[in-house]
């Protein structure tokens, strides 16, 4: 799943101590809501989905609610304008209750039984994604319904997890595969592509931009019903390192490629972990300590079979804090609060002298953490707790 | 201002300003409203598809009633396929002769919601002595149900995707004609040709293996929107799509209804398909 080169987790950044406000915000929210914490803060995410608009005008924003599956997320995105990507009916369901329409969401799952298409037509969803010719027969039923897009696989030699293996046709197949479309009387509606997640350059995004825009006229040329679509996925990256990330830097050269396209084309992007990984704060509780060898264990309750799943799944290192900035310091271990031995979060990282009850604060750990997490050990999930 | 915007086509959409807000039920299956328009009256929605309207529903429920029992011309005994608003209801029980409705209808909350929020489409219909109500799958009742019993079978469905699926199913029409007595026949909703050719076609393909004459008649419902609507028609007996105008407007004085859409000309008029439908149902054109 990791990509080979280019983006790799940096040494974890900890920051030790805290101000006494700090401290009193995070030890009052586990006073009155216990420990682990999630703390999703609405102002947070509302700050990302305006950067991103600013970084990407007229780009209509599909949030891929994959990364966070939380109906506060869900609501707090959806008041700001913003559409979703769903990938499976359980995320179509969300909406529902919160009274979303269908029509501000695509179907995103190159691949679906034919209940999955049926329930996303049921929930007003009508726009597919397919990336070959036996996923397009299965749309042929409701092609007179729906709009699809084609998933085109370019590889991204930059991102930490690379999305071009598992789905996507080659380039050189979209001319074929569109005029198959046709002749079956479906309508591919535009092209989409990921070149992979938390991209540490955006050349990667241009490239594919640029491609899918010679595709696109080339199959133009030649086809009375033009597509009209380019879904440039998601993939932008947050900042996991502490080293400050410059927005403008990175988004420029896709926004300039985006202005060189036609301006009849309509572009969306499917940002998760862009919007909602900044606006989540991990707060775990030390339940335990030991002295192993030379090294300090502390246990806590939130580990990678929970929160920290991201450690596993999506190869990233949150940002941690603790409120001791004792300058005495020793190589430490934070362990999670299962029985298996892969259940840690850090290992050699320099701690003060933590006690029973410190808290521990996760940081930027909004996206594909709480949605990858376990019951391992029938552990309850840390609860999701939103502010502001 | 609130909206309702249709998910029906992923192209095009059609949209209603949502004036008042009557009713409200939602799970994580579905999502139902009744709410007023300024020029509609109140209209139901269900998982993002207008049902029905107060303005409208005249058209569909007159042309679904009072075509078949009129082209058969002596039904006693009529059953209705879904239809839990009451307005298909209410068209039939217009009819005098008839002896016995049978009405089948999956969700018994619907009809409770409709009477209390959709009053006029039953207009008091389910108080009729004749009506045996039967809360019940459409499917199951059908299976279960002796032969030979009805002179006409409505199916009021809704869309094909959801849980009206298998009303379009070739089970369906096959159990339907072996319930029907000799000379019956049964109409159904089968949607919008315009957006929903192939379902117009597997129609044909599926209830056409049951039915001596299988055909389509249409009227334009204008919320469902795309132009006409196609309604399938079933019987053995090809003579009821035929039956003149001067028999139709005797049985149509002796029912003594009053309408305001169906009359004896457009009766025979809306068994008239355009070129194109045609042409798809004859294999041509797909």
């Amino acid at each position: 799943m990791s990509g080979e080169a280019g983006y790799r987790p940096g040494p974890r950044p900890v920051r030790y101590g805290a101000s006494p406000e700090e401290r009193q915000f995070y030890e009052s929210l586990v006073a009155e809501h216990g420990s682990p914490l999630l703390v999703v803060r609405r102002s947070r995410i509302e700050a990302q989905y305006r950067l991103l608009q600013r970084q990407l005008p007229g780009v209509a924003l599909y949030y891929a609610i994959k990364a966070l599956p939380h109906a506060s997320v869900i609501e707090t995105l959806a008041a700001l304008g913003c559409h979703f990507d769903v990938a499976s009916e359980g995320e179509l369901e969300l909406l529902r209750p919160l009274r979303i329409s269908g029509r501000r969401t695509i179907h995103t799952h190159p691949v679906k039984k034919p209940e999955h298409i049926k329930a996303a037509l049921r929930g007003g969803s009508t726009t597919f994604v397919v990336d070959n010719l036996e996923e397009m027969n299965k749309l042929l039923p409701f092609r007179h319904r729906i709009g699809v897009l084609l998933r085109v696989s370019f590889r991204g030699d930059s991102v930490a997890v690379d999305l071009s293996r598992k789905f996507g046709c080659a380039p050189e197949q979209v001319p074929e595969l569109a005029r198959a479309a046709t002749a079956q009387g479906i309508h591919i509606r535009g092209l989409s592509f990921h070149v992979g997640s938390q991209s540490a350059r955006p050349d990667s995004h241009v490239a594919a931009v640029e491609q899918c825009a010679s595709l696109i006229a080339a199959v133009n040329a030649d086809n009375d019903n033009p597509m009209s679509t380019l879904d440039i996925g998601g993939g932008f990256p947050v900042d996991y390192d502490g080293q400050g990330l410059d927005a403008d830097r990175w988004f420029r050269p896709l926004r300039e490629a985006l202005q060189r396209l036609p301006e009849d084309l309509s572009v969306i992007a499917e940002p998760g972990r862009f919007l909602v990984a900044p606006a989540v704060t991990a707060i775990a509780t030390v339940t335990g300590r030991a002295r192993r060898g030379d090294c300090q264990w502390y246990y806590l309750d939130d580990g990678v079979y929970g929160s920290y799943s991201g450690q596993l799944f999506d190869h990233m290192r949150y940002p941690l804090q603790v409120f001791n900035d004792d300058p005495q310091r020793q190589p430490s271990v934070l362990a999670g609060p299962t029985c298996d031995s892969i259940d840690i979060i850090a290992e050699d990282v320099p701690m003060p002298e933590l006690g029973e009850g410190d808290l521990v604060i996760g940081h930027m750990m909004g996206a594909y953490t709480a949605a990858t997490s376990t019951r391992f050990n029938s552990l309850n999930a840390a609860r999701i707790i939103t502010i502001d | 201002m609130k909206e309702f915007q249709e998910t029906l086509y992923d192209s095009i959409a059609q949209c209603f300003r949502i004036d008042k807000m009557y009713f409200e039920h939602k799970t994580e299956h579905q999502h139902l409203m009744i709410f007023h328009n300024a020029f509609l009256g109140r209209v139901m929605t269900l998982d993002g598809i207008v049902q029905t309207t107060e303005k409208d529903e005249f058209i569909y429920h007159e042309m679904m009633a009072h075509v078949p029992i009129l082209a058969h011309g002596h039904a006693r005994r009529v059953l209705i396929i879904g239809g839990g608003d009451g307005a298909m209801l209410r068209e039939v029980s217009r009819h005098r002769a008839i002896e016995s409705i049978v009405m089948v209808e999956i969700d018994a909350e619907v009809i409770e919601m409709a009477k209390q929020h959709l009053p006029r489409h039953s207009a008091g219909a389910f108080t009729d002595p004749r009506l045996q109500l039967v809360i019940s799958d459409g499917m199951e009742f059908v299976r279960g149900a002796e032969s030979g019993q009805f002179d006409v079978i409505i199916s009021d469905s809704t869309d094909p995707i959801g849980p009206g699926e298998v009303l379009f199913s070739e089970d369906f029409y096959g159990q339907c004609k072996r319930i029907l007595a000799p000379g019956g026949v049964m109409a159904t909703q089968n949607g919008v040709p315009f957006f929903q050719l192939d379902e117009l076609i597997q129609t044909r393909e599926r209830m056409g293996r049951h039915f001596a004459d299988q055909s389509f008649y249409s009227a334009a419902v204008p919320t469902y929107y795309g132009g006409i609507m196609a309604f399938g028609w079933g019987s053995d007996d090809p003579g009821l799509r035929q039956v003149d105008e001067q028999t139709l407007q005797q049985r149509f004085r002796e029912a003594g209804l009053e309408t305001r859409y169906y009359t004896p000309q457009i009766h025979r008029a809306s068994f008239a398909l355009p070129a194109w439908v045609q042409d798809a149902l004859d294999g041509y054109g797909q």
